[in-house]
């Protein structure tokens, strides 16, 4: 188990590293406005001095070398665009705790409506919740969120009379983007948790169990839910680390000063030390996120072994 | 004693007894039967079967009434967006139309099906000018009177009056907008009266302007006269643009044809979906192919996959196209970046599992080529996912570039697609009347990644031998 947990986290060491490389080299191919805040009013000699500063004057190595100095001294960059001069750790400081919880509610909702509704539809195959979840994913999966969100908020504000941008003190205006990140959850659940009911369901310990005469609630929920939710748990730290991120969508449309708006809006303005560290702990937070899911399942799940096994099976 | 096991020694029994009874006789045994000649092709029959997995698959396809469907309205769609800027009288996408009097943009014009306004009698008086060789713009009014300026009113017809300006006749409306100053009993003419706003006096009670502004008769159903007076020739068609091509789907806030925006949008979705699922296909299947094959590669490509895999792809298609200079060229690049990764895994572990099965051994012993084991034996297993996946990256991709254009690093307007159409749109939806331009792009995405989803769910589970009869 040991063994095992330390070559996985070896290997999520190596791959943050390469990945946080990569994004530093392509990032460098940047056009360089995006480190100042006056490019066009500034002479040559101006530009080349506070590119010399910032160390982007150097070769490429030693670029890499300096940021990963930096960075083991907690120092990401400062922002030159969106926030002058800011330390990008504070900003994130500032926005990231709205994001997460937004995400936790949306994530409890998507749990609390997707579970069910995935349990409803495995027990009544082609009965009225199959049909309707069905109908319910296709639409959630073919229709690009992108346009659903849209629509829910045109037609949801107008319907609840309240205007379209989020208001962090009214809580009338948290619903529709909490719904609306909840959606894709509440779709995915049901679908996968169907998936692996009627794949156990279809296992002969369950029969075993039918014969036994336990009772089909009995069996449904002592057998059947439980091991069908074991591959599920294996997404929930990403997905828990991720409200770190917000939706960079819906944050962007309600204007939730969240980080998924933030990510949006550095964008737009070029913040090249922005963009950068955002899309670093975007990533980090993915690794990360499927190492401990990994761990998770490796925990919980008494199927994966670390050992091999000695002699004949 | 009567136990249960009594019980049935007793009726077996009774059974044989029965059965002894009822025993044929040898004769009536031989009746029974007839002996069969030897036939040789029926002795060939049992080891042949026709089963073709491609007739199996587009059987079964094609039992599924909904997925034919959506095949029937995505063929039609695709079609269309070919053959819409054929259709006569089309607008290009792209040209700014302009009032040709006025010069202003015909913005925001509401979605309809036709440009006519009305038609005139013959001989209907109009005041207009000549516009080019086929068209005139035409209105009914006669001048238009000033705030405050008196008049004389001669006939009251509830919401018109006729009336005397200047020694000329004409119409003018009585309604909210005019606010005519009118006595006690408006009925008893004439008398005097005027507006606080200037008002339009028309040639007869009929409004022949397009909300004030001129309207459009064909030059060969137009008479001028010396004077700059023209007339109606037979039944005049007075129309709303100099066209018989209406917008459709109505203008966007420039003055663009919003109908023939959609199509050249859909065409462009269109194209960088496919695009997208074609790289997907190609790099997924050859990178998957050479993973599982070529044992020496699968470590160095595993940890290819792991790095990659690990970036959240919307990161990977935000970071691609920030960097590169925006376009559908980028696009295609940036999704086809991190969707082959899918289909590559698949592949290897698919060829992994199947490669040294004993039917393949068995074929390869037999010298059939490697390529013949691929298409045979290997394929279709492969071919459901590998078709669900590309049918499925096409609604992913319409749905990543309307999230890219959101974002503000998609395509430009001058190339429309309906990621920046419903992005343009999405800006005007505080505005009720304007919503057409978000929904009609809108509705034909939906049935678009509806109709390619299900297709492609469809067609994997017809695909799928399980599933074969």
């Amino acid at each position: 188990m040991v063994k095992y947990v330390l070559k996985r986290l070896a290997a999520s060491a190596v791959t943050l590293i390469i990945v946080i490389t990569i994004v530093f080299i392509l990032l460098r191919q940047m056009p360089i406005e995006g480190y100042f805040d006056n490019f066009e009013k500034l002479s040559e000699a101006q530009i080349n001095v506070k590119l010399a500063n910032l160390g982007l004057t150097k070769s490429l190595p030693a670029q890499i070398w300096d940021f990963y100095v930096r960075l083991f001294h907690g120092d990401v960059g400062t922002s030159t665009r969106y926030s002058v001069g800011t330390p990008v750790t504070q900003l994130i400081a500032q926005k990231a705790p709205l994001s997460i919880v937004m995400g936790l509610m949306s994530m409890l909702i998507s749990m609390i409506l997707g579970i069910p509704l995935g349990a409803a539809m495995a027990r009544s195959k082609s009965g009225f919740w199959d049909k309707f979840g069905t109908v319910f994913i296709v639409i959630v999966n073919a229709v690009p969120a992108a346009v659903y969100y849209i629509f829910i908020q045109m037609y949801g504000t107008s319907a609840m009379g309240i205007s379209m941008l989020f208001d962090r003190e009214r809580l009338i205006t948290w619903i529709l983007p909490v719904v609306s990140m909840s959606l894709g959850g509440i779709a995915s659940n049901a679908m996968w948790l169907r998936r692996y009911m009627l794949d156990e369901i279809n296992k002969d310990y369950v029969r075993l169990a039918r014969a036994k005469g336990l009772s089909s609630q009995k069996i449904m929920m002592r057998h059947v839910f439980r091991n069908a939710f074991v591959p599920m748990v294996q997404y929930l730290p990403a997905n828990i680390l991720y409200t770190i991120c917000g939706s960079i969508y819906i944050e962007s449309l309600y204007s939730v000063p969240g980080m998924g708006g933030l990510l949006v809006d550095v964008i737009n303005r070029q913040d090249n030390p922005m963009v950068q560290a955002l899309v670093m702990l975007y990533s980090a937070i993915g690794i990360i996120g499927l190492l401990l899911g990994d761990l998770l399942m490796a925990l919980i799940d008494p199927r994966i072994s670390f050992v091999k096994k000695e002699g004949a099976r | 004693m009567n136990t249960p096991f009594e019980a049935r020694k007793r009726r077996v029994e009774e059974n044989i007894a029965g059965a002894v009874r009822r025993e044929l006789t040898k004769e009536q045994e031989d009746a029974l039967f007839v002996l069969a000649d030897y036939d040789e092709t029926a002795a060939e029959k049992t080891g042949y079967s026709n089963y073709s997995y491609w007739r199996s698959t587009i059987n079964a396809f094609f039992h599924n009434r909904m997925a034919v469907f959506m095949l029937i309205v995505l063929a039609l769609l695709t079609g269309f967006t070919f053959v819409q800027p054929l259709l006569p009288g089309q607008y290009d996408p792209n040209k700014i139309n302009n009032n040709p009097v006025t010069g202003i943009q015909l913005q925001n014009q509401s979605p309809g099906l036709t440009t006519v306004y009305d038609v005139v009698p013959d001989g209907y008086r109009l005041i207009g000018q000549r516009l080019d060789d086929d068209w005139y713009a035409v209105s009914n009014v006669i001048l238009t009177i000033k705030a405050r300026d008196g008049f004389t009113v001669t006939e009251y017809l509830d919401t018109w009056c006729r009336i005397e300006y200047k020694g000329r006749e004409g119409y003018v409306k009585n309604d909210f907008q005019t606010k005519l100053k009118l006595p006690d009993d408006p009925t008893a003419v004439p008398y005097d009266s005027k507006s606080n706003f200037p008002i339009q006096m028309f040639e007869t009670p009929d409004d022949y302007t397009n909300k004030g502004d001129m309207l459009y008769a064909p030059a060969d159903q137009i008479r001028e006269d010396e004077d700059g007076v023209v007339y109606a020739v037979g039944e005049t068609t007075l129309r709303t643009i100099p066209s018989n091509q209406p917008f459709l789907f109505g203008t966007n806030n420039i003055g663009q044809d919003l109908w023939a925006r959609v199509w050249r949008g859909t065409r462009t979705s269109l194209w960088i979906g496919f695009a997208v699922a074609f790289f997907e296909a190609l790099i997924g299947i050859v990178i998957g192919i050479i993973w599982g094959y070529v044992r020496a590669l699968d470590r160095l490509i595993t940890e290819v996959y792991n790095v990659l895999d690990n970036i959240p792809n919307t990161i990977i298609l935000i970071l691609i196209s920030y960097i590169m200079r925006p376009g559908i060229g980028t696009l295609i690049f940036a999704m086809s970046l991190t969707r082959w990764l899918g289909m590559a895994r698949f592949i290897r572990n698919q060829i992994v599992i199947i490669r040294d099965r004993d039917y393949n051994l068995a074929s390869r012993c037999l010298g059939t080529a490697s390529s013949r084991i691929m298409v045979r034996n290997l394929l279709p297993y492969l071919i459901s996912v590998i078709m669900l996946r590309m049918a499925l990256a096409i609604p992913g991709a319409i749905g990543s570039e309307v999230f890219i254009t959101y974002i503000g690093l998609g395509l430009s307007v001058k190339t429309p697609s309906l990621g920046n159409l419903i992005n343009e749109g999405r800006k005007l939806v505080t505005s009720a009347t304007l919503r057409y331009q978000l929904i009609f792009p809108a509705i034909i995405l939906s049935i678009v990644t509806i109709a390619f989803y299900i297709i492609g769910n469809a067609f994997a589970d017809a695909a799928d031998p399980k599933n074969h009869t």
